[in-house]
């Protein structure tokens, strides 16, 4: 039984999952309020905002009381995780003993993350972001699904796949054709789109191949780095658009029951070219806007809902609008927008191209805007309210006087924007200018109102250029030499992502029977298959035995996080009949062992520990820095042994794995 | 054992009670609910807050789940819940208690109440809400009295500090217990010393929330319930109702067999599981009146006023003189059970309720020596008189190599015990029915009853019998008097023995850091010295909170070892304890990679080796 929605403060639902069981239980609630004998369900929809109501407008009250409800449980063992985003609020609740409260906390904030990576900076305005919840209804139920998709895609591979259990990216271990497919991605493939005149001001940025959810080859251009949390989520994006049922043995093809619908087409028998059809049932009413006078400036926004993202592209080499992480010399950007094309070019074999906007510049300046507004806000909040008119305003002043020039010349509905810095001008610049609280609610304003120029940009189709798809025909050509290249290989990759390292050195480690080590400087883990289906036999054995090892294997991975949030970074146990380790240590760039330095104690309801929502690792590395610009490398490593084996040959077998894996020439995995 | 006290430590930041059936339309205040609220300082805004916001969101996570709420967790501060009918109690910590800890320490403050009030419907129907507001505030002060943060964590009975103690006078206390328990109307009972347990017959819990009267006894004017005085007895007996759940008597009438009758430090020293058996009759032999008459052990109280409890004016005031054995006197049959809404019952419940007493110690005997135990069970089998089994068990007190002689003490005793006991009964002429017949018990009807029961009190000085007795022993004078006469001399002779004994020194920050909780008799060693502070304790105690957590919620883990840059923890458990150790001081650094050379790996072998000296085996 389990459920996960997200209301506004004002108890509106912007968006639910449940499973069957739990929608069958709300069902069952509100029959028998009904009279006997007819029973008319109100819509499920109804049901579960009303019944939820309650929570949600306490949850308001206690907020304003500073304090704020973070979990609860109920005597037959029911979880509820609350968590609030911004003007968000997030409930996810298990009632079938599944999930624990880690769970469900991980599962709120990957649903925030997927939120993010699909609609961007608009996720930083909850005015915005209330759009989820479009007001018709068809629209509404299409984009929903399509986030139900996703976090049922996610579920899955949490509760199935090592690496997204311990929020790491798997490498296909085989270095000779890792290679070759990256010299691949970067001559055949990059260079020669983006040397062509069809690409329409896209760029290549990133091209990747992933056989499941492993990743075959990786290559970026320039110095531009693909952050790991990025990574996993266009990864369960991929994974949506072309699941891969892992527990088939052999690659067949698609399902039916596939969630994206887009299962029977292959890449290589393409279907008849798409038409701008999309673009052309919601176009732009520019020029329909009615002049701008003082109104809540929201109001207007919210008239048109987040209309592009709702509807899946029926043609694989139609690109997703994606928003991901860019860093630049001169600092971070979240957000950033980028288009990603996914093309599968055999069943369980997927090819990414993630390409840069033409116009993304526009994005960073909304972007370090919006910053400068934000912690002016937080100063004025904090009460510092004399820097106003400091230098860094000043200087956000006259750079936002010719940012909304240029708007003008692209042609972007930028009156809005130019009326509400206008106002906020005539306040903040002017002499004995107005109270605190009034200028909090202008940068407010100015927030919301450079999140409205993004999503014009960005989000909605009468963007300043259209629907880049300029790519699809060169793309679809590249990718059929690609498929061509691998065709001898195809077996030989899906076989080996599902038995990439098998426990084949038994006689190097007598007594261990399974282990995870995870470089969480660079996001890659290598582990053992599991697997656990009934027709394989794995090292593990097969069925019920691999399955409890498993299952011992996700409890170690949450009970070790759980000491890592407290402080812990070594952690031994003896459970049953097994002996389990976990450590956590920190190398400098040449591979000296930094000194262990306490780490930064968590209160319970902080963010989950991992990279995918938000990278815990980052932060302990920074504490662990004696000088900065210093690299600090950061890893884990999980072993579970039989407990009969003595514990000085566990520490042993755990310092060999530690010191030999992340050198190819001595690993004995290769 | 190191006193374990904190000035600051108290660990509930709220606790209330809020009645939900007197706030049903929409214009009743929130206030109308509230029965009790701690800190009893708190704006009422702020506490109709809280009461409202928590009760509504508990009702709506009841509603969705079918099920009462148990925890609400805030950022700032975790409430466990009780819901029960119309009543909805929130207790509140801070968040670093563990969750399970919380939930216990609410559970017992819930018992306590119903132990000395009833159940809580009624008592608030007959009591006027300031009173049991003075209950509700006397228990919560009790709970946390002299806790330090270890006792957040576990709830453990305040024990002597047995490495003190003449292990003859653990006996001896034993000794007066099982003499009074020849009393057919006592259940059983316990022997306080200064708020600390010398020996019990009673389970941790019900010995806990006997505990408390003592403490109480000089505020006892305002109790509703009357505490009554008997005042033939030179006013040093005292008695009050208190309340039973069906399975605490069925408990206490079950064979004792099944119970750890002894002080509970001493298997510490011993190990857990010598039990030596001694037949009641051992004490035939050197009656305690006796042992007591030798010169040398009853010197004559030296300082007649100890302890200002001890002021007889205060302890009996005219106020409290209307007899709590007058109003349960007539017919037991029809007191057994007040059927009531409260659900005391605890999560054990269940499975002790399933076995009926009868067919229970019979399983049980099979599992001792037979000899003695099948000539017992006829004896008992049919008469009900399950307190009255002729045969206890207690551990020994003695250490184990004296086992065989015991052994051939209970064979050779048990006819004689026999013949005693029967030979008691038939001197009594007509026992009235002292149990419920033990269907009723077991009946599902039945199942929140609780059944009032007499708690005894006889103070000498510092020392305290207190006994659970059937309600109309207080009105039998011939029990009485032969419990109180039987019982008085020894209680003097072991009070002035208690008394000589002087406090050990709390020991300085040693080079190790222990706790030891014995899960069965729930008590805890530690050398954690509270008062200190010492750099070494904050991580223990943060350690250790953690990984009682972690065996709480896994059953099958065994050992652990935690490790940050300064410190390493190690815990061991097994079903009868838990034990953590932490090395002091020392260098633990270095970069956390595996190393068999890292200190904290040692851990297990050096805890083995010192807590031997403290009574702790781990091998």
């Amino acid at each position: 039984m389990k459920c996960l929605l997200i209301a506004s403060e004002s108890a509106e639902m912007l968006f639910y999952w449940t499973d069957s069981e739990f929608q069958q239980n709300i069902q069952k609630q509100y029959g028998a309020s009904q009279e006997e004998g007819h029973e008319v369900f109100p819509a499920f929809e109804d049901s579960i905002s009303t019944l939820f109501a309650p929570i949600i407008i306490s949850f308001s009250t206690m907020v304003t009381e500073a304090d704020s409800y973070t979990s609860f449980t109920t005597e037959n063992n029911h979880i509820y995780v609350l968590h609030q985003f911004d003007e968000c609020l997030y409930i996810a609740v298990n009632g079938d003993g599944e999930e624990k409260e880690e769970d469900l906390r991980r599962k709120i904030y990957v649903m925030n993350k997927m939120i993010e990576v699909l609609f961007g900076m608009v996720t930083l305005s909850g005015n915005l972001l209330r759009k989820l919840r479009a007001r018709d209804t068809e629209q509404r139920l299409r984009l929903w699904k399509h986030l139900q998709s996703l976090l049922e895609t996610y579920s899955h591979l949490q509760e199935n796949d090592q690496s997204f259990l311990v929020e790491a990216v798997e490498r296909l271990i085989h270095p000779t054709l890792c290679e070759q497919c990256i010299e691949f991605l970067e001559r055949r493939l990059v260079q020669q789109i983006n040397s062509s005149v069809e690409r329409g001001g896209e760029e290549v940025l990133h091209a990747f191949i992933l056989v499941h959810t492993k990743l075959l080859a990786f290559y970026s251009r320039n110095a531009s780095i693909l952050s790991t949390s990025d990574l996993l989520a266009l990864i369960i994006m991929a994974q949506n658009m072309y699941p891969s049922n892992v527990d088939v043995d052999d690659p067949s093809p698609e399902d039916i029951d596939s969630t994206s619908g887009s299962g029977h087409e292959s890449f290589y028998t393409p279907e008849p070219s798409p038409t701008d059809k999309d673009s052309s049932s919601s176009k732009p009413v520019r020029g329909s806007t009615p002049v701008f006078e003082f109104v809540d400036p929201d109001i207007q926004m919210a008239e048109d809902s987040l209309s592009t993202l709702e509807v899946y592209p029926p043609d694989p080499a139609t690109p997703h609008k994606v928003f991901l992480e860019v860093s630049q010399k001169d600092g971070l950007y979240p957000m950033m927008p980028h288009s990603m094309y996914c093309l599968k070019l055999w069943p369980g074999i997927t090819l990414v191209l993630l390409t840069k906007f033409p116009h993304s510049g526009v994005a960073m300046s909304v972007y370090t805007f919006w910053e400068a507004f934000a912690k002016l806000e937080k100063r004025l909040n904090e009460g510092q309210g004399g820097s106003t008119r400091g230098q860094p305003m000043h200087e956000v002043r006259s750079k936002l006087d010719k940012f909304l020039k240029t708007l003008a010349l692209n042609g972007i509905q930028s009156s809005q924007l130019q009326n509400v810095w206008t106002e906020f001008k005539n306040r903040a610049f002017s002499r004995g200018g107005p109270g605190f609280s009034r200028l909090i609610l202008w940068c407010k304003n100015m927030k919301t109102q450079l999140c409205g120029i993004y999503r014009q940009c960005f989000l909605s189709d009468s963007g300043p250029d259209d629907t880049p798809r300029h790519l699809s025909p060169g793309l679809r050509e590249r990718a059929q030499t690609m498929v061509e290249q691998l065709m001898d290989w195809k077996d030989f990759l899906l076989v080996k992502s599902k038995r990439n390292i098998t426990m084949v050195y038994l006689e190097d480690f007598p007594g261990l029977v399974h282990f995870i080590c995870v470089d969480r400087s660079s996001g890659q883990m290598i582990a053992p298959s599991l697997s656990i289906t009934e027709r394989t036999t794995s090292e593990l054995g097969k069925g019920p035995v691999a399955q409890y090892i498993k299952n011992k294997m996700w409890s170690l991975v949450s009970t070790t996080r759980h000491y890592l949030q407290k402080g812990y970074s070594t952690l031994t146990l003896r459970d049953g009949d097994f002996y389990f380790c976990y450590f956590l240590w920190f190398e400098n760039e040449t591979g000296f062992k930094l000194e262990a330095k306490d780490i930064p104690i968590m209160p319970d309801d902080s963010a989950p520990i991992g990279m995918l929502a938000q990278n815990h690792y980052k932060l302990l590395r920074y504490y662990n820095k004696n000088h900065p610009g210093e690299t600090v490398k950061c890893y884990e490593l999980l072993t579970v042994h039989l407990g009969v084996i003595p514990t000085e040959i566990i520490l042993q077998h755990c310092r060999q794995l530690a010191s030999k894996l992340w050198e190819p020439s001595r690993n004995p995995l290769l | 054992m190191a006193e374990l006290l904190q000035p600051d430590s108290r660990m509930c930041n709220y606790f209330f009670l809020y009645d939900g059936s007197k706030v049903r339309g929409e214009a009743d205040p929130t206030r109308d609910g509230i029965c009790y609220f701690y800190p009893e300082e708190t704006p009422l805004d702020k506490q109709e807050l809280l009461c409202g916001q928590l009760a509504g969101v508990g009702r709506c996570v009841s509603e969705l789940s079918s099920s009462p709420a148990r925890t609400l967790r805030l950022r700032r501060n975790k409430f466990a819940i009780r819901m029960k009918d119309d009543f909805f109690w929130a207790l509140g910590c801070s968040v670093d208690v563990p969750t399970v800890s919380v939930s216990e320490f609410l559970d017992q403050l819930i018992d306590l109440f119903c132990f000395y009030n009833g159940p809580v419907r009624q008592s608030y129907q007959l009591n006027s809400q300031e009173t049991l507001a003075a209950q509700w505030a006397r228990y919560l002060s009790h709970l946390q009295s002299g806790s330090s943060e270890l006792s957040h964590i576990f709830s453990c009975l305040k024990t002597i500090d047995s490495t003190n103690v003449d292990p003859l006078l653990l006996l001896k206390a034993a000794l007066i217990l099982q003499a009074c328990q020849r009393c057919p109307l006592v259940l059983a009972g316990c022997i306080l010393f200064r708020g600390r347990v010398v020996s019990t017959q009673m389970s941790p819990g019900l010995t806990m929330k006997v505990m408390i009267h003592e403490s109480e006894t000089y505020t006892k004017a305002q109790r509703p319930n009357g505490t009554s005085a008997s005042s033939s007895f030179s006013g040093t007996v005292s008695s009050t109702t208190v309340f039973l759940t069906a399975p605490e008597l069925q408990d206490l009438q079950s064979a004792p067999v099944d119970k750890g009758f002894s002080c509970p430090t001493t298997p510490q020293r011993d190990g857990p599981s010598k039990k030596t058996r001694l037949s009641r009759t051992l004490s035939d032999t050197p009656p305690p009146e006796s042992q007591v008459s030798n010169p040398s052990l009853s010197k004559p109280p030296q300082k007649a006023s100890l302890s200002p409890r001890l002021s007889d004016s205060d302890v009996f005031s005219p106020a409290s003189s209307h007899s709590a054995a007058n109003s349960f006197n007539p017919s037991p049959q029809s007191l057994r059970f007040l059927s009531n809404g409260e659900n005391t019952v605890e999560d054990e419940a269940e499975e002790s309720r399933s076995r009926d007493s009868t067919g229970g110690r019979s399983q049980i005997r099979s599992e001792g020596d037979g000899s003695v135990f099948e000539e017992d069970s006829h004896l008992n089998g049919g008469e009900g008189e399950g307190a009255f089994g002729g045969v206890f068990e207690f551990q020994a007190v003695e250490s184990g190599n004296e086992q065989p002689h015991d052994d051939k003490v209970v064979e050779e005793d048990s006819r004689v015990s026999r013949g005693s006991v029967s030979g008691h009964k038939a001197g009594k002429s007509d026992p009235p029915p002292l149990l419920p017949p033990p269907h009723r018990l077991s009946d599902a009807s039945e199942e929140n009853a609780l059944i009032p029961m007499t708690l005894y009190m006889h103070r000498v000085k510092g020392l305290v019998l207190a006994l659970l007795v059937e309600p109309h022993f207080m009105s039998d004078a011939t029990s009485m008097e032969e419990v109180y006469h039987s019982s008085l001399a020894s209680l003097n002779g072991l009070e002035a023995h208690l008394r000589t004994i002087s406090p050990g020194a709390p020991g300085g920050p040693g080079p190790y850091t222990f706790a030891h909780f014995d899960c069965i008799q729930s008590t805890l060693t530690t050398n954690l010295s509270g008062r200190s502070g010492g750099a070494w304790d904050q991580p223990f105690v943060r350690a250790t909170s953690l990984l009682h957590s972690h065996f709480c919620n896994t059953e099958t883990l065994q050992e652990a070892i935690i490790r940050n840059a300064s410190t390493a923890v190690y815990g061991t458990r097994s079903v009868a304890q838990e034990t953590y150790f932490q090395q002091n001081g020392g260098s633990l650094r270095n970069s956390g990679i595996p190393n068999h050379q890292d200190s904290a790996f040692s851990l297990p072998s050096k805890a083995r080796h010192r807590l031997l000296k403290h009574g702790v085996n781990l091998l």
